[in-house]
């Protein structure tokens, strides 16, 4: 047994490496994190007919997303009631009905049963197939086209769940008048290390930026200048943001261009400038535009136009499953030149991701020592310098962006998941630890 | 019983076969030797190096499994960002190949077609196996499509475009910070 007191310590930043190792702590995990909280499940485009699915996972759990006759969308798991085989084995596609390939149950697109085969001779009539289709995702919630799920009756609102952090999540989902859409195709690979190393870093880590990544910058410019340029931009003034569980971090850019999508794109933003301006205002459409977690496992990335779920398969290995978001009804050229900019930073053979997934794997190596995983990891950065709403930026901010806060606020919410608190009681302790923050800085 | 005609590919001769074979196999030794500079060179200044992401379908839809040129790729690259890749793992810092990766590359089923432009079109099956650092083991395998232009350098040709597919859909490696 563990006791979660002892694992993590926000307070003091300090982390105790079984979290990322234990099979039994990844078990609870499943049970008491990704079965509690709002995971993502599509974005609207996604599913563009009637009939159209995907599969996707709530964690370990595939589950079929489906848009449905009335335009709404249902979610529900991809087994079968009969004997438990997988319903539906594309991973995406436009379907009138999904028909178990195991003995014939067929469920319509809502995921009711409506056929089972031989139903008068093998059972007589008497099976009630109302009661026989597969488990619902019982919550589903579309904000701003993307839609999330719970299985949890007891979890908050999703805008409860997102709380302040909805405002920074905005300066991405809700930039332009006519939305986002994402790029055909997922980008799906496997890392062997633990989701948590993953969803920390795109929650709070800017620290980690100019080392590990200082080829992606090679890479991206011939000329030592621009590159020093470039790396000026992280020099400049950053703010970060937690806020149950989640995080976001950024620097204070003075304009929208020039965007790492380059010139094409940079047309496209001029031309928009008051459109975003409108929708955001100009602090926020400036400097919310760096790394974010939405806890526990949607993570993305303003400035690749990234997005992505940590998929957790087991302690030691993620299934990332990424895709490249676009502003839509954007002209050809700016879209290409954003598509562009994803697939050569942020895929698996990406300047800069191919060096994130060689720490974590590393780290995971090293944590099959029986030593090292009993050694204390510091998480100390920022530690005692956070602020609240800082420039009018709600919430919990730190005045840099090289700071651990976020990262720290989502082992927070783990830990009070883990310890098996209800949502109310940990919404009262969430309400007590920022009456104490607010007397201190006051 | 009905004979359905196999297509026969229109062969090239002996000879430009041989070549074009030969020219495949000292491109991969240069980067199996990490000789990234000189493989750069084997390269046409309007090539698309390209690597589309693929899905599970079923039968019915298997005709569009494949992204289209729009759609998500591991690789869409030009001959700039080529160059950037290579000035990349030629830093000392691309901490994903810094120690790098040693990988043996296995090139298979060659077919060539010849063009009216007078370039080729050359199929190869093949397989990279990548070791890295103390036990790391990767295994790319797939198709690519080469459109091979005959050229006044010792090797005969340049590439100007490369399709890549794999076999998988999710890839099972934690990157590829090597060329395929
Ligand atoms: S398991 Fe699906 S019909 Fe038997
Ligand atoms: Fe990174």
């Amino acid at each position: 047994m563990f006791d979660i007191a002892d694992l993590v310590q926000p307070d003091k930043g300090l982390i105790d490496p079984s979290i990322y190792t234990d099979p039994e702590i990844y078990q609870a995990e499943l049970a008491n994190v990704f079965a509690r909280s709002w995971l993502f499940l599509a974005h609207d485009s996604q599913l563009p007919k009637k009939g159209s699915f995907l599969q996707t996972y709530m964690a370990e759990d595939p589950v079929l997303v489906v848009r449905q006759r009335d335009g709404s969308v249902k979610a529900f798991l991809n087994q079968c009631r009969h004997r438990g085989m997988r319903i539906c084995r594309a991973d995406e596609g436009v379907a009138k009905a999904f028909t178990c390939s195991y003995h014939g149950w067929a469920y319509n697109i809502a995921g009711e049963l409506v056929n089972v085969p031989m139903e008068d001779r093998a059972y007589h009539n008497e099976i009630d197939k109302s009661q026989w289709g597969p488990r619902q995702v019982p919550r589903i919630h579309n904000y701003k086209g993307f839609y999330f799920g719970t299985w949890d009756d007891e979890a908050p609102s999703f805008e409860e769940y997102l709380g302040d952090m909805a405002w920074y999540f905005d300066a991405m989902a809700d930039r332009y008048d006519d939305g986002l859409e994402l790029v055909p195709g997922a980008t799906k690979w496997v890392i062997d290390a633990n989701w948590k190393f993953a969803a920390e870093q795109f929650a709070s880590d800017m620290y980690h930026v100019p080392i590990s990544h200082s080829s992606g910058f090679v890479a991206l410019f011939d000329d030592p200048e621009i590159r020093a340029l470039a790396a000026g931009a992280l020099a400049a003034p950053g703010r970060q943001f937690s806020g149950n569980g989640h995080g976001s971090g950024f620097g204070l850019r003075p304009d929208l261009v020039p965007d790492p999508a380059g010139p094409d794109f940079d047309a496209f933003l001029i031309e928009r400038r008051e459109e975003i301006y409108r929708r955001l205002g100009e602090q926020r459409a400036l400097a919310v535009y760096g790394h974010n977690t939405v806890f526990p496992n949607f993570s993305w990335l303003a400035t690749n136009n990234t997005m992505r779920v940590w998929h957790p398969r087991g302690p030691g290995r993620i299934e990332v499953w990424s895709w490249a978001y676009l502003p839509k009804n954007a002209p050809e050229e700016a879209k290409r030149a954003s598509r562009l900019n994803t697939v050569r930073t942020f895929s698996p053979a990406g300047v800069f991701e191919t060096d994130d997934g060689e720490n974590w794997t590393e780290v995971q190596q090293v944590l099959r020592g029986h030593i090292a995983r009993q050694t204390t990891f510091n998480a100390q950065m920022g530690l005692g310098h956070e602020q609240r709403d800082l420039d009018g930026m709600p919430g919990r901010t730190a005045g840099d962006m090289f700071t651990e806060m976020a990262g720290r606020g989502m082992y927070q919410r783990w830990a009070d998941l883990m310890s098996g608190l209800s949502w109310q009681e940990i919404a009262e302790l969430d309400k007590r630890r920022r009456e104490q923050e607010e007397a201190k800085q006051s | 019983m009905t004979t359905e005609t196999i297509p026969v590919p229109a062969l090239v001769g002996v000879e430009t076969q041989h070549r074009i074979e030969q020219f495949l196999y000292a491109e991969a030794a240069l980067l199996d030797d990490h000789r990234f500079t000189e493989w750069l060179e084997l390269f046409t200044d309007d090539v698309h190096y390209w690597l589309p992401t693929r899905v599970t379908r079923t039968v019915r839809e298997r005709d569009i499994e494949i992204a289209g040129p729009d759609g998500a790729a591991f690789f869409d690259d030009d001959k700039a960002f080529l160059a950037g890749r290579v000035r990349r793992l030629t830093s000392g810092q691309a901490w994903s190949e810094e120690p790098p990766s040693r990988t043996r590359r296995l090139l298979t089923n060659v077919r060539a077609t010849e063009l009216d432009s007078g370039e080729f079109e050359v199929r190869v099956n093949f397989h990279v196996l990548r070791s890295r650092l103390e036990l790391h083991q990767d295994s790319f395998s797939g198709e690519r499509t080469d459109l091979l232009r005959p050229a006044d350098t010792p090797l005969g040709f340049r590439i100007a475009r490369r399709k890549i597919i794999l076999d998988t859909t999710t890839l099972p490696a934690p990157s590829i910070s090597v060329f395929l």
